[in-house]
This record gives C-alpha cells, structure tokens and sequence, in this order.
C-alpha cells in the first residue's frame, strides 16, 4: 500500500518537472469522457435533432424549403418584430447601462453606492422569467399604479398603440435585466481607464470632449459593441416574459412554442423547427463576436 | 481624548469632488485643479443614480402592492393608501390544491439539479486542472454552449428526441439533466474560479503524501476549500430551477412557474402574490449568497466578480 502511494507520488512529480508519457496522457483525456456524454446526449442530439428536422422533408430527404419557409408570412412577421424590439432594448440598455456604470463608478459618496449598485446589478440581470412580467404588468399595465400616476401627471400612456406586449413595452420591461446585465460588463472596463489618460490628455491641451472623443470611447468601444451583441442575444431568445405580456406568438421564441404546442399538420412542423434552427443560428453569430469583443475589450484591463 | 486630534498615520482622508488619491505628488496645487466644473459634473450622474432607482424599485413595490392590497387601483388615492393591507392573496394560493404538488416537484428539481451538477461537475474540474489542464479551454467553450442554444430551442430539439425516449421524458424528473444544461454556464464558471483560486496541486500532493487515498483528499481537502464554490455553484442552480418556465411549460409539466401562470389567470391577487414570493425567494438566495461569498474572501469583491461572470449572459431572463 504504502509502495503504491510512494510510487504515485513520484510519477506526479516526474509529471510536474517535464511532460507526461503520452500513453498516460491520453488516459487522461478518458476522465472526462462521462461529462462529454452528458453534453452529447443532453445538448448535442437535441440541437443538432433541431437542424436535422428543419433540413428533412417528410419523405425523409435533405431540403432547405422549411428553412427558407421560415422567412416568409407570419414567420417573417416575427422576426421583423423580434429584430426590432431586440435591437431597440439592446441600444437602450446600452446606453443607459454605461451611463449608470459610469455614475457608479465615480460616484464617491456615499461609499457604500458602489457596492450596492453592483450587487443589485447582479440580482436584477438574473430576475426574469414570470416575477418581472407581472411586477410591470402592475406598475404599467392599463390598471397599473404607474399608469395612474403619469395620468395624473397629465400623461395618458395608453393614448397612443402604447402596450406592454408592443416594441416600447417589451423594450422598458427587458430594461429590467438588459440594464444591469450591461452595468456588469462595462463596469471593469469603465474602471480600466486610466486617471492619469484623462490628466494627459487635459495637460496636452485637450478638454472633456476630445478626451472621449479620442480616448474614452475608442477604448470602450469593445466593451460597447459587445454589450450591445450580448444584450440584443438575450433580448431576442427571452421567452417567459413575453409569454406573459403578448397575447399572441407575434415574437420569434413564441412562435416555436405555437409550433411545439403540435396545433399544426404534419408538414409544418418542420417550419418550427427551422425557427428554432434560425434562432440557433443568430445565437452563434452573436455570442461569436460578443466573445471576439470581449476579448479586445480585455486588452485595457488588467 | 482631544477630539481634534489626528492621528499623523492615518491617511489623509479622501478629497470628497475628486475621489481618489492623487495618482502622483500634487505638492500645493489645490485639489480640483484641471477639473474646475467638477463640482456641475456631479449633477448628471446623481440624476442618472435616482432616476435608475425609482424604474428599479417601482416595479417591486406595486407588485407588492397589488398582492397585499386588496383595492383596486381605480380607487386608489392618498386617503385609501393604507386601507386593506392583507395576505389573504397568498393564503388563498396556499389553499389551492396545485400549489404544493407544484412546489414540491420544484424544490425536489432544484435538489435533484444541484446534485447531479456537482457530481458531475466536481470530478470533472478537479481533474481537468489536475490531470489535463489543456483541457481546460475545451471544457470552458463547452460550458458556454448552452448560451448559443436558448432554451426555448433546446426544448424543440427534446420534442423531436420524444417520441424516441417517451419512458425517460414522461416523468417529471426528466427534466433535472436539462436544468443542469441550462445552469452550466453558471456552475462551471463558479466551480472552476474556486479551483483557480486555491493551490489544488499542492494540496492534492500534500494531502496524497501524508497517506491519503483519492476518496479522503477530494472529500478531506479538495471539497472543504471549494465550499464557497460550492455554495455559491448550488444556489445559482437552485435559483435557474425554480424560475424555469420555458421548458416546463412546453412539456407540460406542473412545476411552480407553471402553477404561477395558470393561477394568476385564475386569482389574479394571489397569483400576483406568488410571484411576489418567488422573486423574494430568488433574491434572498442571491443576498445570502453574496454574505456567504463575501464572509469567506475579504479581499475579493467575490460577489461582483460572481456576478459579473455569471451574468456574461444570464440564461434565465429568457427561461
């Protein structure tokens, strides 16, 4: 027993000082066979199940009618809808999340703001689902108390085509997590700058413009550009919220659930599944540069 | 003891208009040099601090005003503000038959869920930084997959596999293994900080030195550095499970997000009043986790740096 022990210890260390025997180190790799398997048959066969039943017709061969089916009528109506709520919450939550990020961080007293800023940061991104539809169907909603309020303010919210289900509802709602979600990303890279840039740059002449004109910006722009890809992500796949304040599956994720609900012929559920081989799709692409901004936006920080 | 005594050690007390020390010799130059509007440069970002306060904090106070209050806002004014605060709202959901089934299909998830992400998880990190840190960036790309397939996608993709595995997929435990997809991103990102954190290695040798097997060194001395971890991995996952509506709703299964739905077409105040208690729940386990986080490592801002990492996209808005 002991021998087995010493002789363990000894290969570890052997290990340590150069490289493994290749025999050995390929065992290794085995280790994480059981959590391969897992993603394999808990993600990978229902995605790629996913594009396979997008891509078949019924007779069972390779077709992309249902993929481009997918752009057309009602489909098209959705994504035209998703796109462009998504990007409105995304710039929205851009902006207003650095602005706080930027309010935060130089906010000097009290001393404790910061701390609890970020920390309601990190609760708020995660809130969603449910909860947060109803809280603003309260607050905002046609018997909502904010309503009330901005009425007796003189301003009558449901004047117009305003409704929670709309583009400028659905934007406020998913400002709840869009908000802080960008307040955590652009905080370190807010921190990033650099005192002494800013003191440069005013000792080489330059006033508060031309320091976030040439510095301020250009070096968060990373960090905003990605901001924007990873809040417009979020925006477009949320499904519960909407569920609850649109009454039709007017959005993208809602209609794959219109498909899934299995109300339709046998021929178009493929159609569903191309939905959500689309949405698959625009996922990769936009958490692909996110993570390529991401990267860049490092660069200052350290 | 002189009350305007200075200690000559303490250090100067901060500039309260400039914040931070000054990052070189100042010698005499008053603080404020270079940035005379200063004290007007303020003014924004207050506004933009109350401003955030009030859209963040209205939300969550009419939704517990509609839950607890039982009049209607047509009605509501200064003199009926304090008229009619009750539970009656949440006993009224305590009292229907769904609501505990619900709750607990939902808590034996959440249990279920954390479990099997922590046997599955905690091997497979240990070993990877023990025996394959090359690994690591696979492993790490892995983990972040279930961002770029939402789950509203994902349960397409359980909907073709279910005529193939109808005897897994019936039951209501079917479900633990995806929530266990969806929190990865989470749980791996924790699991793999704390590991960072501590010298395994070392450790791990140490502890094998002095005669350990591999069952004592992981549950002796790996687990007990990783508990903060551990917590923080088990009570985001708890959190995913409990707010999931996305994939429970499609196949129909009774879980609480579920019963909050249909109950709230039904009672609207109670249903009201659920939500109200699940978003306390959720943010009751995010406070207590940062205390936890926080308690076991000063140095660290471990809760926003938590936070920060797991919210490189938060899975749940969505779910």
């Amino acid at each position: 027993m002991t021998d087995l022990v010493i002789t363990d210890v000894v290969a570890d260390g052997g290990r340590t000082a150069g490289a493994p025997p290749k025999a050995r180190r390929d065992l290794a790799w085995l280790g994480l066979l059981p959590f391969f398997a897992f993603l394999v048959l808990f993600l990978f066969i229902p995605a790629i199940s996913v594009f396979r039943n997008a891509t078949n017709t019924e007779a069972g061969s390779f077709s992309f009618s249902a993929m481009k089916e997918a752009f057309t009528g009602q489909n098209l109506e959705a994504f035209k809808f998703s796109v462009k709520f998504s990007a409105g919450a995304a710039a929205i939550g851009v902006l207003f999340g650095t602005l706080l990020a930027y309010a935060a961080a130089t906010a000097t007293r009290p001393r404790w703001l910061r701390n609890l800023v970020t920390a309601f940061s990190g609760v708020a991104a995660n809130m969603g689902g449910l909860p947060l539809a109803f809280a603003f169907l309260s607050l905002l909603g046609r018997q909502g108390v904010g309503t009330k309020i901005l009425n007796w303010a003189g301003w009558d919210l449901y004047a117009g085509d305003f409704d929670l289900g709309n583009v400028a509802g659905l934007i406020v709602v998913y400002s709840y997590f869009n908000i802080p979600l960008m307040l955590l990303i652009t905080l370190p890279a807010i921190d990033g700058l650099k005192q002494s840039w800013r003191e440069a740059c005013s000792n080489l002449g330059g006033t508060s413009v031309t320091y976030w004109r040439r510095v301020g910006l250009p070096v968060l722009a990373p960090s905003l550009l990605g901001g924007f890809l990873l809040l417009f992500a979020n925006s477009f796949a949320a499904y519960a919220t909407a569920r609850v304040l649109t009454d039709n599956s007017k959005i993208v994720p809602l209609r794959i659930a219109f498909f899934l609900g299995g109300d339709v012929s046998i021929g178009e559920d493929a159609v569903g599944f191309s939905l959500a081989a689309w949405m698959i799709i625009i996922m990769v692409v936009c958490m692909s540069l996110y993570w390529m901004a991401r990267k860049r936006a490092e660069r200052w920080q350290s | 003891m002189d009350p305007t005594f200075q200690n000559p050690v303490a250090p100067l007390p901060l500039d309260p208009e400039v914040g931070l020390r000054p990052t070189a010799p100042t010698g005499l130059a008053p603080a404020g040099v270079g940035r005379p509007r200063r004290r007007f440069a303020r003014v924004v970002p207050n506004l933009v601090i109350i401003v955030s306060a009030v859209f963040f904090l209205a939300p969550l106070l009419t939704l517990a005003r509609f839950s607890l209050q039982n009049v209607p806002t047509i009605l509501l004014g200064w003199n009926t503000l304090f008229d009619k605060w009750s539970l009656s709202g949440l006993t009224k959901a305590f009292d229907d038959p769904n609501f505990w089934p619900a709750l607990k299909l939902s808590l034996q998830l959440a249990v279920g869920t954390v479990l099997l992400t922590l046997g599955l998880l905690l091997p497979t990190a240990i070993w990877t930084h023990l025996r394959v840190p090359k690994a690591r960036s696979v492993i790490e790309f892995m983990t972040v997959l279930p961002y770029m397939i939402p789950a509203i996608a994902l349960v397409a993709g359980i909907k073709i596999i279910q005529p193939h595995a109808r005897w897994f997929l019936n039951s209501d435990f079917s479900l633990i293994p995806f929530y266990v997809i969806l929190a990865l991103p989470f749980t791996y990102r924790s699991l793999d900080a704390g590991l960072k954190a501590i010298d395994l290695r070392t450790l791990v040798d140490a502890s094998r030195s002095l005669g350990a097997g591999w069952g004592s060194t992981v549950f002796r001395v790996v687990i007990p550095n990783l508990r903060t971890a551990i917590i923080s991995a088990s009570f985001l996952t708890a959190a995913v499970v409990i707010g999931e509506f996305t994939i429970a709703d499609t196949l129909l299964k009774e879980t609480l997000p579920r019963f909050q739905a249909t109950f709230t077409g039904r009672e609207p105040q109670g249903g009201y009043g659920l939500n109200l208690l699940a978003l306390i729940v959720t943010i009751g386990l995010f406070v207590t986790l940062s205390v936890l986080t926080k308690k076991r490592d000063p140095k660290r801002k471990s809760f926003a740096r938590l936070a920060a990492n797991a919210a490189m996209t938060p899975g749940n808005p969505g779910s």
